[in-house]
């Protein structure tokens, strides 16, 4: 390793660094100074915007940290700046109204860090031993901080949460066992070698794509989703459709380019169609906002699914599907943020007027829903039109034809929300928040997706070159 | 910035831009909202007398402009006009100023979000017609939506939010097929010539096997076939038309159903000729019945604006059946008529519109006498209706006969089916006519009703000279349109498919 990748190397991990010292920071330094309590979110917020600071133009290679298991390259880079952007924002909305009960000290914030710092490992493992520590890494802060509010529902999402979540992470050390079995070396790389699995290896694989689509919510792995969105504070919420989906797709993706063609191609095959089709016709029926927004995350997993299939160019929209999706999502979990009143958050019907009340307001999550719907000229029907190209033009036309029409279906709940705002009276007593912080982040959002279609070429070509380096 | 310069990239950029303007105005001062609206359509239809001014009606595509948008899928931002897109972009053009005027005093609420709604719309529309290629085209197509939603949904009769949905969801179910359909072509083009590329003329007459023609022409037949509405896709169109405020109407009766034929003639077709061949005489005869049935349904309707939409749906049919019989004096007669609908028809709903501000009924019942006390207003509906009903030395006449005479020669069965339902539109309009004009007044409070006033003149008269310019000499129309008709049906003979491509 010459002296100039030893320099971009250092000063890439000292991004995760920072962030795991800046959350004992957090957690321990108003123990001792009480003058710095209530603090912590500030202290939060400024590491991550140093950690931000810290994203290089990555050299054009692969560097190899930890004997093979984290891999710095310009993947890593974009998926890193990604999730550090996705971090910032949910600080953000956490300063704006701060989920964790006044009395409590520094847990909220030292969970969100180190929840971060488990995915943004997760994204550069280069083995799989390494992906199942930065899963847990990931997972275990995740189910604390959905019942952080320690109220019924917050408890009930994240008893769910971890019931489940311990599940799908017993599966996928079970499968990685099983795979270790016939495969001593178990980097992503050695395994891309190994040529057909025998069928002890295929049981293994079939268990870690399980585990991971249990993170990722692809049906029928997705029972956590709605209640856990719905009970989990709605910072976090966002958090896990934004930025958490993202981890399971890369480790999905990893996995999923081993195979040209096979049982296992099958299996991927059959997820994105019960993911798009099920997901889709559930969200009909949904009356709460954060359930609508947990069933359109599971359905959005099974787009993505979908775009595996289009290779190369297929990852290169999932890249870019990933932050378009993400700012959506967080902008229409912020809205719901300001509307909510109890624990559980907003129904649809809460909405009603806000167009009259709130015209800006109502005007941004009008714009959230169409892309998240993939009406043009917003950002989502750029990312939808990537992804769908690639699978069609490597021959899966069958496969996109269920996934866009599927995508008409998800219309209606999208613009049933849109009805509510625009055609119905207000509700008595319709009133929110105060704004502040969470406006910031709501117009930050929906000048993106308006912004990020018709100009996707800057952040197209990065995902471009980010995707040469899986 | 050539994006301004190019005439053709200002028109379709023009309105969008005025919509995001209005953002920047206070929206309790809705005089200046609403002059600025107007002024942005009238601008732009002055954009679009210059282009017809310096369209050269011997050539071919025109005013073309190409940005370079998304280089890894070959998506170029390219524009470019023939006679056909030039008619429709002129006819669209003269509908908005219409359509923002018809608004002024039936809008209330809103008005700001309303004429934004407008303009955003009219970018959209434009832009359909000068997209030159399949991704823009798509984007336009779809991005109609979300304004053309709000306009109904919003500022709608009592049943808007059904009316809404229905539409919205029924389009974009019917389009997304067509997408997968686009990328499926492209797909084809990359794999044949190793380039990716959206541009619909490099497309045109590539060498795809007829099985996969016949699905792709499938496709995109469904999302025109909806559009247009042809029977049996037509359901959607009652119900938005009569939820919609006038100027929704006039616009969705006078332009985007134009859209549907439009995409038969410039995509469908002139892509995949192998399949249109096997599709056109279905589609003809779909177009055929649909004259009869629609005038039938019609004739019983009892509210004005349901008995204009089933109008709509039966002079479409007529229009379908010439542009599928691809004969030169049928297809030019097709083209013309898709001019004296958008004309004729958005009269109407702006005639009904200005009966329904004075009365607030659409019932034709409540009507009836309206000679007495509105002799300008029926004179108007007078020169409107038999515009609508194709009376010789109006413009509807000529478009009909040219469909009617060109279309027998190839399918003399529909056309004298078709024939039959051109007759009963004229049962039903003069019936229509009859009942809320002649007779005796029935209803007391008809008799305040006041005739038209200068600000409705305005946008009447523009529209009545066409009619009648237009029936007495269509040459220039005609004699704009005969190149790209030519080239239409030129490109929809199939070629030999000797070295077709069997895409995996």
């Amino acid at each position: 390793m010459n002296a100039e990748l030893t320099a971009y190397a250092s000063n890439a991990m000292s991004g995760p660094l920072l962030l795991a010292a800046a959350a004992f920071t957090c957690l321990l330094l108003p123990l001792f100074f009480k003058a710095l309590r209530g603090t912590q979110g500030i202290m939060a917020l400024s590491a991550v915007l140093v950690v931000l600071s810290f994203i290089k133009r990555a050299p054009l290679t692969e560097i190899s940290c930890f004997n093979g298991a984290l891999l710095l390259s310009p993947a890593a880079a974009y998926l890193w700046a990604f999730t550090f952007a996705v971090l910032a924002f949910i600080i953000l909305l956490s300063l704006y109204r701060p989920p964790a009960q006044p009395d409590s000290g520094g847990e909220y914030y030292f969970l969100l860090l180190m929840a971060a710092l488990g995915l943004v490992t997760l994204m550069a493992a280069g083995d799989l031993f390494t992906a199942f520590i930065a899963l847990e890494l990931l997972s275990l802060p995740l189910y604390a901080l959905a019942g952080i509010r320690r109220s019924k529902p917050g408890l009930e999402a994240a008893y769910k949460y971890f019931m489940l979540g311990a599940f799908g992470s017993a599966i996928t050390v079970m499968g990685i066992a099983l795979l270790n079995a016939t495969h001593p070396d178990l980097a992503f790389a050695a395994l891309m070698k190994a040529g057909a699995p025998e069928p002890l290896a295929l049981a293994g694989f079939v268990l870690i794509i399980a585990g991971f689509a249990f993170k990722t919510a692809l049906v029928p792995f997705h029972m956590w989703v709605p209640d856990v969105y719905e009970g989990a504070p709605t910072q976090i919420s966002a958090f896990m459709g934004a930025a958490v989906k993202a981890g399971g797709v890369i480790i999905l993706w990893r996995i999923f380019r081993i195979f040209e063609y096979g049982p296992i191609r099958e299996l991927f095959w059959w997820l994105a169609v019960i993911t798009v089709v099920a997901a889709n016709l559930l969200a009909l029926a949904q009356t709460s906002l954060k359930r609508l927004l947990a069933y359109s995350s599971v359905a959005h997993a099974g787009y993505l699914a979908v775009a595996f299939f289009g290779g190369q160019r297929g990852f290169e929209a999932v890249l870019y599907y990933l932050p378009v999706y993400a700012m959506a999502t967080i902008g229409a979990f912020a809205v719901v943020l300001v509307l909510e009143k109890g624990e559980k958050g907003p129904v649809i019907d809460d909405l009603a007027g806000l167009a009259r009340t709130h015209p800006w307001l109502a005007a941004a999550m009008a714009a959230f829903m169409f892309s998240l719907a993939g009406v043009p000229p917003l950002a989502g029907f750029f990312a939808k039109f990537f992804a769908f190209s690639a699978a069609v033009n490597s021959g899966n036309t069958a496969l996109v034809a269920v996934a866009v029409i599927m995508s008409a279906v998800s219309m209606y709940y999208y613009l049933r929300v849109t009805v509510a705002m625009y055609m119905k009276p207000a509700a008595a007593g319709a009133t929110c928040g105060a704004p502040g912080a969470a406006e910031a982040v709501i117009f930050t959002m929906a000048a993106g997706v308006i912004l990020a279609g018709v100009f996707s070429k800057p952040v197209l070509t990065l995902a471009a070159a980010a995707a040469r380096w899986f | 910035m050539e994006l301004l310069t190019n005439p053709l990239s200002l028109i379709v950029l023009l309105p969008g831009l005025a919509g995001l303007m209005l953002l920047a105005v206070p929206e309790h001062r809705t005089k200046a909202v609403r002059k600025l609206a107007l002024a942005a359509t009238l601008l732009t239809l002055l954009a679009a007398l210059k282009l017809y001014a310096e369209f050269d009606a011997a050539g071919s595509m025109q005013f073309q402009f190409s940005l370079p948008w998304l280089p890894a899928y070959g998506i170029n931002y390219t524009l470019g006009v023939d006679g056909i897109s030039l008619l429709l972009i002129m006819l669209t053009a003269l509908l908005m100023p219409a359509a923002v005027l018809a608004s002024f005093s039936s809008i209330k609420e809103g008005q700001r979000a309303y004429y934004i709604c407008l303009l955003f719309l009219e970018s959209a529309m434009l832009g359909v017609f000068a997209a030159l290629d399949l991704f823009v085209f798509y984007l336009f197509w779809e991005g109609m939506l979300i304004p053309m939603y709000f306009l109904i949904g919003i500022w709608g009769g009592p049943r808007r939010v059904y009316a809404a949905l229905k539409f919205f969801i029924y389009t974009m179910a019917g389009s997304v097929l067509m997408l997968v359909a686009i990328l499926w072509v492209a797909a084809a083009h990359h794999a044949q010539a190793g380039t990716w590329t959206f541009s619909m003329p490099a497309l045109y007459g590539g060498a795809l096997t007829a099985g996969a023609q016949f699905w792709l022409f499938a496709a995109f037949a469904f999302a025109f076939a909806v559009k247009v509405p042809l029977f049996p896709f037509h359901t959607w169109l009652p119900d938005a038309h009569v939820e919609a405020p006038t100027a929704g109407s006039v616009l969705l009766a006078g332009v985007l159903l134009k859209m549907g034929i439009y995409g038969y003639m410039r995509l469908a077709v002139p892509l995949f000729p192998a399949a249109a061949a096997v599709f056109a005489p279905w589609l003809a005869a779909l177009g055929a019945f649909g004259v009869i049935y629609a005038s039938l349904v019609a004739w019983s309707q009892k509210d004005l604006k349901k008995m204009v939409a089933y109008s709509s749906v039966a002079h479409l049919g007529l229009v379908m059946l010439g542009i599928m019989s691809f004969e030169p004096a049928a297809v030019s007669g097709a083209v013309l008529q898709l001019a004296n609908h958008g004309l004729s028809t958005g009269a109407l709903f702006l005639l009904v519109g200005i009966l329904y501000e004075r009365r607030h009924s659409r019932m034709i019942d409540d009507y009836g006498g309206l000679a007495k006390v509105m002799p300008y207003f029926s004179a108007v509906l007078l020169i409107v209706t038999l515009s609508s009903i194709g009376l010789p030395g109006l413009n509807g006449f000529v478009g009909e006969a040219l469909i009617l005479f060109g279309s027998f020669r190839v399918y003399p069965w529909l056309a004298g089916a078709a024939l039959a339902g051109v007759v009963l539109s004229a049962v039903y309009m003069l019936g229509m006519y009859q009942q809320t004009i002649f007779g005796p007044l029935r209803h007391e409070e008809n008799r305040l009703l006041s005739d038209l006033n200068a600000k409705e003149w305005t946008y009447l008269v523009p529209l009545l000279c066409l009619m009648l310019l237009i029936g007495l000499w269509p040459a220039p129309v005609l004699k704009m349109v005969a190149g790209p008709v030519n080239n239409y049906i030129a490109l929809a003979q199939p070629q030999s498919t000797a070295h077709a491509l069997e895409l995996k």
